[in-house]
């Protein structure tokens, strides 16, 4: 708070100007961009690649040893084909981004969101609302997510796959964010700035906006940065199980399951999935660690 | 593979009990079949079976899958009969186990007399008597232990209502007059009964052993081995019984003193540790089928190669279609189909030719004479232009949307029959099921539509065991349909099958069936895509690896051995 | 205290409970039915009735919850579908597999990460802390599969230093029992391991910067009292949160982990027995895993009133 009454300048903005001076947060904001504009020129892309995500190509593999591909990567196919159809890999993972960035992304906003205004209400309402909550809490955290989701996937086959999967994925997350702001609001109500405020006559509103929620954003986007590859993960889980995306539709969790057992004979396929996650996973945390710092009012570094 | 799982064996028998012909089971020719392979197996060692799963049922009143059939019946327990232990057509043999002939058939195939054989005994030295094998069939009617053959219980006398030995006391159609003899009274004419006799249910529990649905997990052994200990999903150990008499029991060599099965390892680790074949894995088979993944490692590989069986298994792999749904009620439209699919793309998914030979009927080649048929020429790729000009023809109009049901593991299969429809303006939508709900999905008559993917076994070599149970519509049941998926009612193929069951001359009938495999093909009620093959790996010291054609090439595990 | 402990231990029941019931839903409007499972092939409808009444399956379903709950209270959790073995057995024969593997896993992360991330926390801005964090990014950003893929391929395969993982019991032979754990324990603890550096240090550096720690300080205590007495008891409060939270969802099973390695754990168990539609099972084993989850949050929370001051009982 120093800092700002120091420089004049609003928290957001200042926040703007440490993360343009972090190599990390730069580092790890251009890998984001970098694939959602892939995400995004995904028909791009794949006009100028020359390969669509369905094409089978059958000169590219070897019938005879179950589908091999001839080659890893080659001029015709930019990060070689699958093996088994010889679909091109390249157009599959830039589609595939598209389906994993939405389904992470969007199950975590709505995580965020909903666990967030839960844990804030549980833990500065306090009383029977806190009570009631956190009861529900308990109760959808006691609930093995594994195996509901699946169950509840595979009763509803017919709706829109992609919807159904943010709404249970977030459904059985939400508790886990609003247990971190919870106990963060617990421990932050009786702190003296909070305390200093209330007494100063500061509404509700205020309180809730201006002391609680600056001070919460950190371990909430910790969790954002870790969530959001869980996510992918969480998806990739589904797909293995079969009520993921529906094929042919690319995600990369469905190219990582496929690729799993190919990983010894043509490791190429395995490595190329794990790497757009690794890549995507660590650009988020790099970014959310930059942005956490970069949003720390308390956070005087120079 | 889980698809397939729940079709093996299946009760292809049923149609051809109306056959009342004086002929017993066809012999397959003596010039006929391989040498059995060389084996340098002595007696003894331990024969290590790697597996990805548990066995479903080995009680033998429930055992009717093939891994664990092939399982029971060669180590644990001995039917009346049974089928040789050989390579090649030899296998296809019927030869008496615990009886000492085939069977004895009177009153123009209603009754069958069986004659146990002198000094029978179980593991614990008691004398196996003819009123065991009758209380285990009349334990296969119990409504506690489902899941067994249903063969026996179609055609036994008077066994409608009757409700297995703990609430209907004893079934009277079959008699034991003394200890050796086992006499069956049935409905109708049976020329086939000694196939029957081939299966699980004909293996005796004695009464006092009888733990009802406990008895899966401590079977009471009347075979070479016993089990020494099981922890379900985990291992398994069977060590000899020392009261097996092999002088009696010409079919099972019994050349390992132990065997264990490992289970819930994963399959790709059974590929890979047999690829490696280091230690004990020298002395290991797999279980289920190797990974498609795995044949380019093995394939590669001459070494490796060596090791390697994939017998023919004797089972087709179709798409079907709802025959009584538009726009596949229209039959000239699921003709034209038949020249759209890609099958050469398919076949590459399933793993290329190692895993399966491209189906141009649905009569896999050894129910056609060791020929494979093919009626309509079409390349394996298909044949686009004249699918378009056929849909034209047909009156649907396309782009036509239509549904693909599956399940999980065919996922990138269904994706071939996806891209290969797209060619002709079919859309197909993928649904994915678990293996758990998948048959019941599309087994339940109400709700399925459009297509599915499928496959049909054989039990064994006659079109009969293929034909009836697809095409025959009198065989489709509301809920839990099973064969006749399609729903495909067809007068003229019904007539036809009846007229085949009335054949005396199997020679004729195996003809007849060839032509109206032929027809079939026309009506399209589904479209062949591959006859599979069973892929499989045995350790470099592990003999007598063969597949075994009656269990749809799975090893025969009467003849393993382990190198000393 | 007491009455506090009463009102949660009732808690525990009824979340217990609603999960069953649930569950006994969930299963019940699936569009599986287990009597045509266990009646095989080619079976009639007659055939059908007749093992859906053996079965117990004709009757409506709040009279099947009521007789489930009621055994369930016994200790007596039904017979697996597949296979009629007692579903307790079954949770009994599995349980150490799962066990072993979420404890030797969770003492190599928390252990690791807890230590890495107090180091970091202290020597913040320094190249350590820069290496530390940045090894725990790149840990954490791997995928499991990936790890597990290529710990097998490298140490098993190409090196041969360790057998395929075979689970074998601790009372067996306890160094056949770690060196067969090793690589799912590995797996398990690189993931959780740079989660628990990460929280452990973004959570110690703020509480490090509190007032009570500056006036901690200024009192003149040396600075390991201040860190170990003062810091990490707050600092570490919400890493007792996700470990409580991780350890008992660990406990019944880490399906991923053991399918890859093929253990025999619960994890592998409950894969099982959903792709058999083996209902007493899964019921079993989720009751299992809602139990350990339950009470693992109980202990948290009892934990989190002991070891910071700040937080009271409602």
């Amino acid at each position: 708070m120093t800092v700002a009454i120091r420089s004049g300048r609003s928290p957001g903005r200042i926040a703007l100007d440490r993360l343009r001076r972090d190599p990390a947060a730069l580092f790890g904001g251009s890998i984001v961009a970098l694939f959602v504009a892939v995400a995004l020129a995904a028909p791009l892309l794949t006009a100028i690649s020359g390969w669509d995500t369905q094409t089978f190509d059958k000169s590219a593999i070897d019938r005879s040893l179950g589908g091999v591909p001839y080659e890893t990567f080659s001029a015709e196919h930019w990060l070689g084909v699958e093996p088994g159809t010889g679909r091109d890999v390249f157009a599959r993972v830039v589609y595939g981004a598209r389906i994993s960035l939405l389904i992470s992304v969007a199950a975590t906003a709505v995580t965020v969101v909903a666990g967030t205004a839960a844990g804030l209400l549980a833990g500065y309402a306090g009383g029977r609302t806190d009570t009631i909550l956190s009861r529900l809490m308990d109760l959808v955290m006691s609930f093995p997510s594994l195996i509901f989701m699946l169950a509840l996937l595979s009763v509803a086959p017919d709706a829109n796959r992609v919807l159904l999967l943010i709404a249970i994925m977030s459904m059985f997350s939400w508790p886990y964010v609003a247990r971190i702001v919870r106990g963060q609001a617990l421990s932050i109500k009786h702190r003296e700035f909070v305390e200093a405020a209330r007494v100063g006559g500061a509404s509700g509103a205020h309180l809730l906006f201006r002391e609680l929620l600056p001070n919460l954003s950190g371990p909430v986007l910790v969790y954002v940065t870790l969530a959001i590859p869980a996510n992918i993960g969480t998806e990739a889980a589904l797909s293995f199980l079969g009520v993921g995306v529906r094929p042919p539709t690319p995600s990369w969790g469905q190219m990582l399951d496929d690729s799993l057992k190919w990983y010894q004979v043509v490791p190429s396929y395995f490595i190329v999935p794990s790497l757009c996650l690794f890549l995507t996973v660590l650009a988020f945390t790099l970014l959310g660690d930059a942005l956490r710092d970069a949003l720390d009012p308390r956070e005087a570094r120079s | 593979m889980a698809k397939k799982l729940g079709l093996l064996a299946l009760a292809v028998l049923l149609g051809t009990t109306a056959c009342g012909g004086a002929s017993g089971p066809k012999k397959p020719a003596a010039d006929v079949g391989a040498q059995p392979p060389v084996t340098e197996a002595g007696k003894g060692g331990t024969l290590t079976i790697l597996s990805n799963q548990d066995f479903e049922h080995l009680d033998p009143a429930r055992n009717w899958t093939m891994p664990q059939m092939d399982f029971g019946l060669r180590y644990l327990y001995r039917s009346l009969v049974t089928f040789k232990s050989e390579p090649g057509a030899a296998s296809l043999e019927v030869v008496p186990d615990l009886a000492t002939t085939t069977g004895e058939m009177a009153d123009g195939g209603k009754t069958w007399t069986f004659t146990l054989k002198d000094g029978l005994k179980y593991e614990d030295g008691s004398p196996i008597k003819a009123a065991d094998v009758k209380y285990n069939l009349e334990r296969s009617f119990a409504p506690e232990l489902p899941g067994g053959p249903n063969y026996h219980k179609l055609v036994l006398k008077d066994a409608d209502a009757y409700k297995g030995p703990y609430k209907s006391g004893e079934l009277a159609s079959i008699e034991t007059p003394d200890d050796k003899t086992i006499v069956f009274r049935l409905k109708r004419a049976v020329a086939e009964f000694p196939y029957y006799a081939t299966l699980p249910s004909f293996s005796p529990v004695p009464k006092a052993k009888d733990t009802k649905e406990q008895y899966d997990n401590r079977v009471f052994s009347s075979g070479p081995y016993k089990i020494e200990s099981y922890t379900r999903g985990k291992e398994m150990i069977l060590v000899r019984n020392e009261n097996w008499d092999p002088a009696s029991d010409p079919a099972r060599k019994a050349l390992p003193d132990r065997i264990v099965v490992k289970q819930g390892l994963r399959q790709s680790v059974i590929d890979d540790r047999l690829i490696a074949d280091q230690g004990e894995d020298q002395t290991a088979i797999t279980y289920a089928d190797v990974n498609g993944e795995s044949f380019a490692k093995i394939l590669n590989n001459p070494k490796v190669k060596a090791r390697f069986h994939n017998e023919i298994r004797g089972c087709t792999d179709v798409l079907a279609m709802n025959t009584q749904k538009a726009p596949f009620d229209n039959a000239k439209f699921r003709f034209a189909l038949q020249y759209a699919i890609d099958k050469e793309a398919y076949q590459t998914v399933k793993g290329g030719p190692a895993a399966g030979e491209i189906a141009t009927a649905f009569l896999p080649p050894s129910l056609s004479g060791g020929v494979p048929q093919d009626t309509l020429k079409i390349p394996a790729t298909g044949d686009v232009e004249k699918a378009k000009q056929l849909i034209a023809e047909s009156g649907v109009s396309t782009p036509v949307k239509v549904k693909l049901h599956t399940s999980t593991g065919a996922k990138n299969e269904a994706t071939a029959l996806q891209e290969s429809l797209k060619r002709v303006g079919v859309e197909v939508e993928i649904n994915t099921y678990d293996p758990a709900v998948y048959y019941d999905t599309i087994g339940d008559t109400a709700k399925f539509e459009g297509m599915a993917s499928y496959g049909w076994c054989q039990d064994y070599p006659s079109g009969s065991s293929f034909i009836p149970m697809m095409f025959d519509g009198r065989t489709i049941t509301e809920k839990g349909n099973s064969g006749n998926v399609s729903l495909f009612k067809d007068q003229e193929t019904m007539d036809k099958i009846d007229e085949i069951y009335a054949m005396t001359d199997l020679k004729a009938a195996d003809q007849a069936w060839v032509q109206l495999d032929a027809a079939l093909m026309q009506k399209a009620p589904m479209i062949p895509l591959t006859w599979e093959r069973k892929p499989l790996l045995a350790g470099s010291k592990v003999a007598g690896a063969f597949g075994h054609l009656i269990w749809s090439g799975q090893f025969d595990y009467a003849a393993l051995g382990v190198k000393q | 205290m007491i009455a506090y402990l009463g009102r949660r231990v009732l808690a525990v029941a009824g979340v217990l409970l609603v999960i069953c019931a649930v569950t006994f839903i969930i299963f019940f409007v699936l569009p599986s039915d287990p009597a045509l499972h266990a009646c095989g092939k080619t079976c009639t409808t007659e055939q059908v009735d007749a093992v859906r009444a053996e079965m117990g399956l004709d009757r409506p379903v709040h009279e099947q919850f009521a007789g489930y709950v009621a055994k369930a209270f016994t200790g007596d959790l039904g017979y697996s579908y597949q296979n009629s073995l007692p579903v307790w057995d079954l949770l009994a024969d599995r349980l150490p597999v799962s066990v072993s593997l979420a404890l030797g896993a969770a003492v190599l992360w928390l252990s690791g990460g807890v230590l890495v991330g107090l180091v970091s926390a202290l020597r913040r801005g320094t190249g350590l802390d820069r290496v530390l964090m940045a090894g725990t990014l790149a840990s954490a950003s791997v995928p499991v599969y990936f790890t597990a893929m290529m710990l097998l391929l490298v140490v098993v395969q190409h090196f041969e230093l360790l057998p395929y993982p075979d689970y074998v019991a601790i009372t067996e032979d306890p160094g056949a029992w770690a060196g067969n754990l090793l690589l799912p324990w590995l797996t398990l603890a690189s993931l959780y391991a740079a989660m628990y550096a990460r929280q452990t240090r973004s959570s110690m550096i703020e509480t490090m910067g509190e007032p009570y720690i500056r006036t901690a300080r200024a009192k003149g205590l040396p600075e390991r009292t201040v860190v170990v007495k003062h810091g990490m008891r707050a600092g570490l409060t919400p890493i007792v949160t996700i470990f409580g939270m991780d350890l008992g969802g660990l406990l019944a099973g880490a399906v991923i982990t053991e399918h890859v390695f093929g253990l025999p754990g619960i994890g592998q168990l409950t894969y099982d027995a959903i792709f058999k539609a083996d209902q007493p099972v899964v019921l079993g084993v989720t009751l299992l895993a809602a139990f350990f989850i339950t009470v693992a949050n109980l202990v948290v929370d009892l934990v989190y009133a002991v070891i910071d001051p700040r937080v009271r009982y409602a």
